[in-house]
């Protein structure tokens, strides 16, 4: 396994990962077994490995949708307000929506997500996110399937990208600190 | 009910779907350079599961986009011409470019999105893709890297779908057909 000079450490290696994604996949199976029309949306680009893996151990009917996001900026800084650049292509309404992220820092993007669906009204709303930060958050989210809490390292690798370099790492690694400071 | 059980047949198993992205992976790594720093491109939804495999294997740096597409109905299906719903997040101008794909069929979306992106000047763009119908096309557009070259059957998994469905199989299949038969109906 390559490991790339500006990473210091693998955090989770595949085999932890593919474990814990299959844990999650058994738990959603089970969940969803007695609903007819479970949608999962991913969030790209970062949820788009968990994603693909996470959907070949479901074994329950389900369809994949996608939506892209992105921040508002005011001059080069980031407000943290989202916005949506790709919506579903299917409605959700009167479906049962999981939202599918990579991971979850200060709450606000898993936020906006949770009410703008919730707006459509879907049968039912959960999120499966597979890494968080709980020492971040600065929103209340409830996050119903959750794959790794972390410490408040920069983590890249497995969708997770710095400046989009690193993302297709296939595990996870904490970005060494002189890279981000 | 369980989604396997409307499987017929599996005409390409997991393991074989591995071993044979892990080769098109160390292809990739012959061909592209960290200097070449190459942008794959996945037409989604079909290709993501490959994509997600595919970079695993990969060596060299590289980045990844994403584009989704629709059709703008029936009377524009033979020129190819789709509708971009989301675009690429960057500017390709000067980049090596590797289309990403699921399969190819005619050929004429993927003939019309390599147009579109050509007129993007990239350094250079080439194709990928797990599957190809060649008894299907008709359009003869180049493709650089094929994982399998398939007969004219309906095949679902491993990012393909009928009807939205069973994109998840984590192998290629062939379903039963009373599902078609169902559907039809």
């Amino acid at each position: 396994m390559k490991v790339p000079d500006a990473v210091d450490g693998v955090v989770l290696d595949e085999e932890t990962i593919a474990a814990r994604v299959r844990e999650l996949a058994a738990r959603i199976s089970a969940d969803y077994v007695a609903d007819d029309d479970l949608v999962l949306v991913g969030v790209l680009k970062g949820a788009f490995i968990f994603l693909a893996d996470l959907t070949r151990r479901l074994t329950v009917h389900h369809h994949v949708d996608f939506i892209a996001l992105s921040s508002y900026n005011r001059g080069t800084v980031t407000t943290g307000e989202v916005r949506l650049i790709m919506d579903t292509r299917a409605s959700v309404t009167g479906r049962h929506v999981l939202i599918v992220e990579d991971i979850v820092d200060t709450g606000s993007t898993l936020d906006y997500l949770l009410r703008t669906f919730r707006a459509r009204n879907p049968a039912s709303l959960r999120s499966c996110i597979l890494l968080s930060k709980p020492t971040r958050r600065q929103v209340e989210v409830p996050v119903d399937y959750l794959g790794f809490e972390i410490p408040d390292v920069w983590v890249v690798g497995y969708g997770l990208d710095y400046a989009d370099r690193f993302r297709t790492l296939p595990y996870i690694g904490a970005l060494k600190r002189e890279v981000h400071e | 009910m369980k989604l396997w059980d409307d499987v017929a047949r599996i005409m390409i198993s997991e393991q074989e779907l591995q071993a044979r992205v892990k080769e098109l992976g160390q292809e990739l790594n012959a061909t592209y350079t960290d200097e070449d720093h190459p942008l794959l491109i996945c037409v989604l939804k079909g290709a993501f599961v490959f994509l997600a495999d595919l970079i695993r294997h990969l060596e060299m740096r590289h980045d990844v986009d994403f584009m989704e597409i629709s059709s703008y109905g029936a009377g524009t299906a033979s020129s190819g011409v789709v509708r971009i719903l989301l675009d690429l997040e960057r500017n390709i101008e000067g980049r090596h470019v590797l289309i990403v794909e699921d399969i190819i069929d005619s050929g004429r979306t993927l003939d019309y999105i390599t147009r579109n992106l050509l007129t993007r000047r990239p350094a250079s763009l080439r194709v990928c893709t797990l599957l190809s119908k060649p008894s299907r096309r008709e359009i003869d557009v180049p493709v650089d890297f094929v994982g399998f070259e398939i007969p004219d059957e309906f095949v679902t998994g491993y990012g393909l779908d009928f009807a939205e469905e069973y994109r998840n199989l984590p192998f290629i299949g062939v379903l039963k057909e009373e599902i078609y038969r169902n559907a039809e109906i």
